[in-house]
């Protein structure tokens, strides 16, 4: 086995413990969100409905369809999905600082290991992406599992014949860029999200090389990466006055943000290679 | 052998190695001696290539530092080198998934030899088997050269006996060996070269034996020379 899958290996067990309890808060959170949403609207429909004599329309009218859109607004619901993102965001600064805070000197031994410091790297990125992946790749199996359960509780005539997929997105804009409807969308939005991990990775090697100074030289190159990346963007809107058309206008971004992303991979490949400091 | 050529390294504006240089060879034990502060540890993490210097060549069998070169040569810090949250069992396993030149059969002689239990989770060991710990996963790797940076530092006198024994055992023998400690009385009779070091420079080198016979010095007689000048 390569020494690079071997420390995917290694990193992703390090945070196995934490992921597979975010998956079990997920499943077990949305399930009660399933069953405590279906249950509050079957309540209102026999209070509404077989007691206070309104009609289905009526009810339906001021309630609503139940569906998946309706459990997007409990946080029994949206709690898990925001937990693992946070845990996620914080993991990404842990991921290093790890090996060198407290009593850890680990940095030591991975500093050591008999293979390229490029594997180092390319392990951790690639075990968030997996963590990243397997959350995502989670929601998406589970959907339409509730969706499913949903069917069961409630009553046919009071659920939309919806794809699934409409009905989670249907309320909240930040849903369809987690979980983006086709391949060109997840490409695109998740691309970024990699490229802005490689360029926090940046930030935190050039800390960990440079410390308070690298803080400053970490944060400059956080802000021209992104003028960078956005550099179409705002030359379209200052000096071109929509000069480029849509498709033109997303090539470039793609040209910057590869850019972006190769200058990150080369510039904390070089500090790790030969600026780093236990 | 190891060569460190004329290495200088500056740290926050300040120098901390001056124009370094000296050489380790395979089959002797090379000792930095110096106070705190005097450039010990830097010069190991430098050769180990875990902190970048300024200007100079350190070079390995000829060789500058390379991926391969950890197959050659292992390092035993001053602190753990393992994650705390494994189990030594764990370390080991490690090891051996990453090191071709690991030495499982070594590695299980040292754990009884240190009286260490596998299953012992590293974040509980005490400062002494830490010590033993790192010794182990450096002596356990078949490499020509050893670093170690105060193995004696901190620990009780027992497990100083015991890692004191290590250095007359066959598994220092025919390796070279660079080692950093205050405590030279534990290993001065074993010492084949000295190199004073004072504020990242290099006082004074020279070989124990030769000042021993021609001179009738001891590596301590030398060293209050130096020092209390």
């Amino acid at each position: 086995m390569s020494k690079y899958i071997k420390l995917v290996h290694f990193e992703f067990n390090r945070f196995s413990n934490i992921f597979f309890i975010l998956i079990g808060i997920t499943i077990v959170s949305q399930i009660i969100s399933v069953f405590t949403s279906a249950n509050n609207y079957l309540g209102n429909v026999n209070q509404m409905v077989y007691r206070e004599g309104m009609t289905k329309e009526q009810f339906i009218e001021q309630y609503d369809y139940m569906s998946l859109h309706q459990l997007t607004d409990s946080v029994w619901f949206v709690g898990p999905i925001a937990l693992c993102i946070v845990t996620l965001l914080i993991y990404l600064f842990f991921i290093w600082y790890r090996d060198w805070f407290g009593k850890n000197s680990f940095i030591y031994r991975l500093l050591m290991l008999p293979t390229s410091r490029v594997n180092l790297y390319m392990a951790k990125v690639t075990t968030i992406m997996l963590l990243v992946f397997g959350l995502v790749g989670l929601q998406l199996l589970l959907l339409p599992i509730e969706n499913m359960i949903l069917g069961i509780i409630v009553p046919s005539e009071y659920t939309m014949d919806l794809p699934v997929y409409e009905t989670f997105t249907y309320r909240y804009e930040f849903l369809v860029k987690l979980f983006p409807k086709t391949f060109m969308q997840f490409s695109v939005y998740y691309s970024v999200g990699l490229m802005g991990v490689l360029v926090l990775f940046t930030v935190i090697l050039f800390e960990r090389c440079f410390r308070w100074k690298g803080i400053a030289i970490g944060i400059i190159y956080c802000i021209l990466s992104a003028l960078v990346f956005t550099s179409p963007l705002i030359v379209q809107s200052t000096f071109l006055d929509n000069f480029f058309y849509p498709i033109e206008l997303l090539g470039l971004i793609v040209i910057t943000g590869l850019i972006v992303t190769t200058a990150s991979i080369m510039v904390s490949l070089y500090l790790l290679k030969n600026k780093i400091t236990v | 052998m190891i060569e460190v050529k004329n290495i200088r390294k500056k740290y926050g504006g300040k120098t901390v190695l001056e124009d370094i240089s000296f050489t380790a060879e395979k089959g002797d034990i090379t000792c930095l001696i110096g106070l705190n502060g005097a450039g010990k540890t830097t010069i190991l993490n430098a050769i180990m290539g875990l902190t970048p210097i300024q200007s100079g060549q350190i070079l390995i069998n000829g060789e500058v530092l390379h991926k391969a070169s950890y197959e050659k040569i292992s390092y035993i810090p001053d602190t753990i080198s393992m994650s705390p949250q494994m189990k030594i069992s764990q370390g080991l396993q490690f090891m051996d998934d990453f090191y071709s030149s690991w030495n499982h059969k070594r590695a299980s002689e040292l754990l009884d030899f240190f009286s260490l239990s596998e299953n012992e989770r590293i974040s509980r060991l005490s400062k002494g088997n830490i010590a033993k710990l790192n010794i182990l996963l450096g002596l356990s790797l078949d490499v020509e050269f050893i670093i170690m940076d105060e193995p004696f530092s901190g620990i009780d006198l027992f497990s100083r006996e015991q890692i004191a024994e290590v250095f007359t055992s066959n598994l220092i023998e025919d390796r070279g060996v660079i080692i950093t400690t205050h405590e030279i009385n534990e290993i001065e009779h074993l010492i084949d070269k000295a190199i004073l070091l004072y504020d990242g420079t290099v006082l004074k080198e020279f070989c124990t034996e030769e000042t021993r016979e021609k001179e009738g010095k001891s590596v301590v007689d030398v060293m209050r020379e130096v020092y209390q000048k």
